[in-house]
């Protein structure tokens, strides 16, 4: 049975991916910091802050102790942020860079030492079309994604060595929490802009995810986006 | 911990990643075997994967997390990672401490 990390677990992408690979026969750690209430006897659920090195590195080694081999992490959990630069609290870019960057490099650096030792694995990171957009009213969440896609990059020359690979998957707005404050006319003008007028449901990012998961030619490094972005 | 246990752990590690590397000179490591360098047989990643398995090694056979590259490893005025020799000094270091 193959066996998934997924952060954010809780609620939209993350929460709407677990049920869909426990669905599909994959055993799911899920990492969040509030309950997905999901049931299942193949899903495990560990209620942590990803920003905090030591809670990571508990649930880390309470994986490892089960002795199941990690085939996926999928970094999902993030924040987003809407506001001008120039009105932009530099306590809210702190925590955007906390949530989207660091927690992402804390769970790579911990999860990609159990895939290093086991010769194999996939690492996914969740970005989004923001940043080839170069979104305006985005700078701190736009910033924080162009810092998981570096991350991505580098990481995925370095751990190939160890038979790791490393992706980025970024989508449109989907409908979830994390899109709930933009405006719709907002929303319509980004999905204008990728070529997908209709927008993206959670249904066809998910699709999107298992498609590169389920490639075992996919290039490490690569990072692609649900869109056409011209 | 102790240090022949260390030297120990290492060698058998070395072994390992010689055979899945397909370097045989690995697998002939000794104590004054250097890790990094013009010299060694193991080229940067080589080294991370060494350390990482390490890592993990001590972890499943002293039950502790160590963390072995940090600011205290890399401010060290010899290098902990120059030779299996002065590795092993460092591990046996690093190990006893979290363990007292």
């Amino acid at each position: 049975m193959p066996t998934a990390v997924i952060t954010g677990t809780s609620r939209g992408l993350g929460r709407a991916l677990t049920e869909r690979l426990l669905s599909l026969g994959w055993y799911v750690y899920g990492i969040s910091r509030s309950s997905s209430r999901i049931n299942h006897p193949h899903f495990q659920e560990y209620l942590a802050d990803i920003t905090n090195e030591q809670a990571v590195q508990q649930v880390a080694n309470s994986i490892k102790e089960t002795g199941k081999s990690i085939e996926v992490l999928v970094n999902n959990a993030g924040a987003a942020s809407m506001n001008a630069f120039l009105l932009t609290p530099f306590k809210s870019a702190e925590s955007i860079m906390r949530l989207n960057y660091l927690s992402t490099f804390n769970t790579t650096q911990l999860f990609g030492k159990i895939m290093a030792r086991q010769r194999h694995g996939l690492i996914v990171n969740i970005t989004t079309v923001a940043v080839p957009l170069n979104l305006e009213g985005e700078a701190a969440y736009v910033a924080s994604k162009a810092a998981v896609e570096a991350l991505t990059r580098v990481t995925a020359r370095e751990m190939i060595a160890q038979g790791v690979k490393v992706i980025a998957l970024g989508f449109g707005p989907i409908d979830t929490d994390l899109t709930r404050a933009i405006s719709r006319d907002k929303i319509q003008k980004i999905n204008d802009q990728i070529s997908r007028p209709s927008g993206t449901t959670l249904s066809e990012a998910i699709d999107f995810i298992l498609e590169k998961i389920n490639n075992s030619e996919i290039k490490s490094g690569s990072v692609e986006y649900l869109a056409d972005i011209r | 911990m102790t240090r022949t246990e260390s030297i120990t752990l290492i060698l058998k590690r070395i072994q390992i990643l010689g055979a899945e590397l397909a370097k045989p000179e690995l697998c002939k490591a000794t104590e004054a075997t250097k890790l990094f360098g013009e010299s060694s047989s193991l080229d940067s990643m080589g080294l991370v994967t060494l350390i990482s398995d390490l890592e993990e090694d001590i972890r499943q056979q002293y039950k502790i997390s160590v963390t072995l590259v940090d600011e205290k490893a890399m401010s060290r005025l010899t290098s902990p990672f120059r030779s299996v020799h002065h590795l092993a000094d460092y591990i046996t270091m690093v190990v006893n401490d979290r363990k007292s």
